[in-house]
C-alpha cells in the first residue's frame, strides 16, 4: 500500500513480482494460520456469490523473515511487506496512482513551491488509544534524518531545511528549492510514534518487533522462523478492515510454497510464469480453487555493464552487444511471453515511458560490424574474436534467480554467436551484494530494478552515486544525463518534467549503459475463498485495497485461535 | 594375482552387477558425444518442459534442452569428479598414513591428532565453507572435495603399515640394511594395496554424491555445463510437474553409488583374508 520501494535492487526473491510494492502486500503481507487442514470438505463451489463480512483469516507466504518492523532501517522488502499493514504515510496512492491523503486530510504547496504544509486528519489515534498528532511526524522526520539511524531512505528527507508542527494538526516542510520527489517521499515515510520510541535506539529498540501503529493491522504473534500474525487494529485511522487476521508464514523455498498451496494451507503466493501460464492451466483442481492475477509491475530486469573495466567504456562494445541480444527470445523463453521489451527504465504506458523509442532490435550482423569497428576480430580462427591478442571474454554473475539465470545462458549464447566468450555465475544474494556489487568487482551483471512511482532515478544514474553500497555501482558517469536528472527533481510542472525525463530515457538508450531484457509482469494466486479482489488488476497492483476483501463465513478454515 | 583377484571378486554376484553398472556408465559417459541425440546446451524456447516422448527420450528442461544429452554430457563431469577427487584424498591419505605408521612417535601423533580434528568437523559443512572462499568450478570441487576425505585413508595406511612392519619379511629386510624407502615402496606399500583399492573405489561413490550435492546447492558445477546435481537443482521447482527433471537425474546418483557400493563391497569380500569364507 504505501511506496516504499524506491530504488532498490530485486530482492533474492525467486519471482520479480515480489518487488512490485503493490504486490508485496499480497504476496507477504496478507495472511492467516497454518493449520493442517483436514480434507474434509466436498467440493466447495467458491464461486457462490456471498457479500462482503467481516472476519476470518487468510494465509500468506514469504520467503524471507523480516529482520524488523521499523522500515526505515529495515529497507528490506520482507519487513516493508508486514509493516505497511501496521504503520501509515501522510499520503498514499490510490488505484490510479494518484496522490491521496492517508493520515493527511489535504496538503498545500505553497506559491514558491518550496514549503508543504500538511494538515492531519483529526482525531487520529495510535492502536494503544494515545493520540497520534503532527508530532508524532516531525518526530519521525527528526528520526529518519539522524545520522545514528543510518537510514537508506534519509537523503529524500535530508533537502528539507526546516520542518514544523506549530499545531496537532498540521506540520510543514520547507525545501532550500522545489524538490518535485517530495511529495512521493512522504508518501513512502512511515509514521511512527514518538510516545513509544523516544530516547530509544532505533537500531535495537524492542519496538521492531513489538510495533504499534496506526493501520488496518497490529501485531498479534511473531514467532521466529515460523509465522507472523496480524490482527485488526481496533483504532484504525482508515476504518476497520474484513478480515480479522493476516497471517504470514516464513517459508522459505519457493516450491515448498507451492506445494502449500496446492495443498490448502496458504491462500495466496507470487508465482513464476511457468508456474502460471503452465502448471495452474493444466491442472483443473487447482483452477477450481485458485484466481490468478497478472499485473504489469514497476520493474525491469537488465544487464548492466561494468563501465569502469574495458572494453564495456567503449560504446560501440556495449551497443554491439544489444544489438547481439535477442530480447524476444528471453522473454518467450524465460518468461513464456509474460513480459515486455522496453527502451526506458520506466513502466511502458506510463507518462514517463517515452513511446517515441524503441528498443535496439537482434541483428548479429550489424553487432559483428560494431565489434570489428571497436578492433575486435578473430585472427586465430577459434571463433572469439580477439583485440591486440587478447580474446574477448567476460563473466556475467546473477543471483540465484530461476529467470535470471536463464536470461543469462540464453545471452551467453547469442554472444557466442558474435565471438564472444561468456561464463555465468548464480551467487547467493548476501555475498552477491557484499562480495560483488558493493565492491564493484564484477564484469557484466544481469538484476532488476524495482522503482517508485516519482520517475525521479537520481540514485541510479547519476554520477555522484557510486560509492560503495550507492546504487550506481555500474559507474555511469554522463553529464547530460546528471544535468537532466537534477533538472528533473526540481521541476513541478508536469509536462515539462515529462519532457525532461524523456529526454532522459533517449540519452540513455543511446548511450547504452545497460542492456534493457524485460519487463515483467507480476503474477500472483489467490485461493478463491477470498473475495472482493479488483479484476483486472487496477494499476496501483493486486492489493492496494485488501482491506476491503472479505472471505465469506462457509468458505472460512478452522483456524486456531489464540483468544 | 591381480586376475584372480578380480576373478574372485566377480564371483560374487553383488559385486559383477556393481562391475557391470559402473562399466555401463561409464561407456555411456565417455561415448556421450557420440550418442547424446542433441548438443545438451542447444536451447530450444519452442520446446520447454516436454514431457518424455520418441523425440526427447527424457524430455525438455526449463530452456527446452534434451534432458538425456544433458544427463549424458553430466555423467562426464560427475564421474570425473568423482575419480580425480578420490585421486587427490588417496595420494594425501597413503603418504600422510605411510609416515604416521611407518616413523611413529611424534610424526604420528601430529598427523592422528590431526586426523582427529579433521573427522571432528562434519565434513559436508568444511566443503561448503572452503567452497565459499573460492570460485565454485569443476576443479575447485574435485580439490576441495579430495583434501577433505583423506582421513579414512590415512588410517587405513597407517593401520596396515604399523601391523606390516611387524611382520617377518619386513623384519628380515630391514635387518638386511634395507632404507627407509625401499621398505615403504617395496614392502609396505604393495602389501597394503587391496584395502586402500576397497575405500578408493567407496570414497568415490561418496564423492559423486558429495558433488551432486554441491552442484544441487548451486554451489559446484556452474550452467551452462550440466552436472547430474544440477539438472537435479532445475527440476526441484517443477517437482509437481515435470517429474523427469528430478527422476532420471536421482536415479543416475542412485544407481551410480549403488554400483561403487556393490563393486566397493564385493571386492573387499574377495581380498580381505580376514572376511569370510573365501579363504
Amino acid at each position: 500500500m504505501i511506496n516504499l520501494f524506491r530504488y532498490r535492487p530485486q530482492l533474492r526473491f525467486l519471482n520479480t513480482i515480489v518487488l512490485n510494492k503493490s504486490l508485496i502486500t499480497i504476496v507477504l503481507g496478507v495472511a492467516l494460520v497454518g493449520c493442517n487442514q483436514p480434507k474434509n470438505q466436498i467440493a466447495i463451489d467458491y464461486s457462490t456469490p456471498y457479500t462482503s463480512t467481516e472476519g476470518g483469516a487468510m494465509i500468506s507466504a514469504m520467503t524471507a523473515e523480516p529482520s524488523g518492523l521499523i522500515y526505515m532501517v529495515a529497507g528490506e522488502s520482507a519487513s516493508a511487506a508486514i509493516a505497511s499493514n501496521i504503520f501509515n504515510s501522510l499520503l498514499k496512492y490510490n488505484a490510479n496512482l494518484d496522490l491521496e491523503g492517508e493520515l493527511a486530510e489535504s496538503w498545500l504547496i505553497s506559491k514558491d513551491q518550496k514549503t508543504i504544509t500538511f494538515k492531519l486528519k483529526p482525531n487520529l489515534s495510535w492502536a494503544d488509544g494515545k493520540p497520534l498528532t503532527s508530532a508524532d511526524v516531525l518526530f519521525t522526520w527528526k528520526l529518519v534524518i539522524d545520522e545514528n539511524t543510518r537510514s537508506p531512505y534519509a537523503s529524500d528527507f535530508q533537502l528539507v531545511k526546516k520542518a514544523d508542527a506549530p499545531d496537532p494538526l498540521t506540520f510543514s516542510v520547507t525545501y532550500d528549492q522545489a524538490y518535485a520527489p517530495a511529495l512521493d517521499s512522504w508518501a513512502g515515510l512511515s509514521i511512527l510514534p514518538e510516545h513509544s520510541l523516544k530516547g530509544q535506539d532505533i537500531h535495537t529498540t524492542s519496538f521492531a518487533r513489538k510495533p504499534v501503529g496506526s493501520n488496518y493491522y497490529q501485531l498479534d504473534t511473531w514467532k521466529n522462523g515460523e509465522n507472523i500474525t496480524l490482527s485488526r487494529n481496533p483504532n484504525s485511522v482508515l476504518g476497520p478492515a474484513n478480515i480479522n487476521q493476516l497471517i504470514t508464514r516464513i517459508i522459505p523455498d519457493n516450491s515448498a510454497q507451492f506445494l502449500e498451496l496446492m495443498a490448502d494451507n496458504i491462500d495466496s503466493m507470487g508465482l513464476d510464469p511457468i508456474k502460471y501460464s503452465r502448471i495452474i492451466p493444466s491442472r483443473p483442481e487447482l483452477q477450481k480453487k485458485l484466481n490468478l492475477y497478472k499485473e504489469l509491475g514497476n520493474s525491469y530486469t537488465y544487464m548492466g555493464f561494468n563501465l569502469k573495466h574495458k572494453p564495456f567504456d567503449d560504446i560501440r562494445v556495449r551497443k554491439a552487444i544489444n544489438y547481439a541480444i535477442d530480447k524476444q527470445e528471453i522473454i518467450d523463453g524465460v518468461y513464456l511471453g509474460l513480459g515486455i521489451n522496453i527502451a526506458s527504465p520506466y513502466k511502458p504506458g506510463t507518462r514517463w515511458s517515452n513511446p517515441a523509442l524503441s528498443p535496439y532490435p537482434y541483428d548479429p550482423n550489424k553487432a559483428k560490424t560494431l565489434l570489428l569497428e571497436a578492433g575486435f576480430k578473430d585472427t586465430d580462427g577459434d571463433g572469439i574474436v580477439e583485440r591486440d591478442g587478447k580474446p574477448f571474454a567476460f563473466e556475467i554473475i546473477t543471483n540465484q534467480n530461476k529467470e535470471r539465470e536463464k536470461s543469462a545462458v540464453l545471452i551467453q549464447r547469442r554472444l557466442k554467436d558474435v565471438g564472444i566468450d561468456v561464463k555465468i555465475r548464480a551467487i547467493e544474494w548476501a555475498s552477491f551484494i557484499s562480495r560483488f556489487i558493493k565492491t564493484g568487482d564484477f564484469d557484466v551483471v544481469v538484476l532488476g530494478w524495482g522503482l517508485g512511482l516519482d520517475p525521479d532515478q537520481f540514485n541510479i544514474w547519476h554520477s555522484s552515486q557510486q560509492a560503495p553500497g550507492q546504487f550506481n555501482f555500474i559507474g555511469y558517469n554522463n553529464p547530460t544525463i546528471d544535468k537532466l536528472l537534477e533538472q528533473g527533481r526540481t521541476e513541478l510542472d508536469p509536462d515539462k518534467r515529462m519532457k525532461i525525463y524523456h529526454e532522459f530515457a533517449q540519452v540513455l538508450l543511446e548511450d547504452c549503459p545497460i542492456v534493457y531484457l524485460s519487463a515483467g509482469y507480476g503474477l500472483t494466486a489467490i485461493h478463491k475463498r477470498v473475495k472482493g479482489i479488483a479484476n483486472p488488476v487496477p494499476p496501483a497492483g493486486v492489493g492496494y485495497d485488501s482491506h476491503k476483501w472479505y472471505i465469506p463465513a462457509p468458505f472460512r478454515r478452522n483456524v486456531i485461535s489464540a483468544q | 594375482m591381480r586376475l584372480d583377484i578380480l576373478k574372485k571378486a566377480l564371483s560374487n554376484p553383488l559385486a559383477l552387477a556393481g562391475f557391470i553398472i559402473i562399466l555401463t556408465i561409464f561407456l555411456l559417459a565417455m561415448l556421450a558425444p557420440l550418442i547424446s541425440p542433441y548438443d545438451p546446451d542447444a536451447i530450444n524456447v519452442k520446446a520447454i518442459l516436454l514431457a518424455p516422448s520418441f523425440e526427447h527420450w527424457m524430455g525438455t528442461d526449463g530452456l527446452g534442452r534434451d534432458v538425456l544429452s544433458r544427463m549424458l554430457h553430466g555423467g562426464r563431469i560427475s564421474l570425473l569428479v568423482g575419480l580425480v577427487a578420490v585421486g587427490i584424498s588417496t595420494l594425501i591419505g597413503i603418504i600422510l598414513g605411510a609416515l604416521a605408521g611407518y616413523y611413529r612417535g611424534w610424526v604420528d601423533t601430529l598427523i592422528m591428532r590431526l586426523v582427529d580434528i579433521m573427522l571432528s568437523i562434519p565434513s559436508f559443512f568444511l566443503i561448503l565453507a572452503v567452497i565459499a572462499f573460492l570460485t565454485p568450478s569443476i576443479i575447485n570441487i574435485m580439490i576441495v572435495i579430495g583434501v577433505t576425505s583423506w582421513m579414512g585413508v590415512t588410517r587405513l595406511v597407517r593401520a596396515e603399515f604399523l601391523s606390516l612392519s611387524e611382520r617377518e619379511f619386513v623384519q628380515a629386510s630391514r635387518t638386511l640394511g634395507a632404507k627407509d624407502a625401499r621398505l615403504i615402496f617395496t614392502h609396505l606399500l604393495p602389501n597394503s594395496l587391496t584395502p586402500i583399492i576397497v575405500s578408493a573405489v567407496l570414497g568415490v561413490a561418496s564423492a559423486v554424491l558429495l558433488e551432486s550435492g554441491l552442484s544441487f546447492l548451486g554451489l559446484g558445477v556452474q550452467a551452462p555445463q550440466s552436472s547430474w546435481g544440477n539438472i537435479l537443482t532445475d527440476g526441484k521447482e517443477y517437482i509437481q510437474f515435470a517429474w523427469w527433471l528430478s527422476l532420471y537425474p536421482g536415479m543416475a546418483i542412485l544407481i551410480t553409488v549403488l554400483g561403487y557400493n556393490l563393486l566397493g563391497e564385493g571386492l573387499r569380500d574377495a581380498l580381505d583374508p580376514r572376511s569370510g569364507s573365501n579363504r
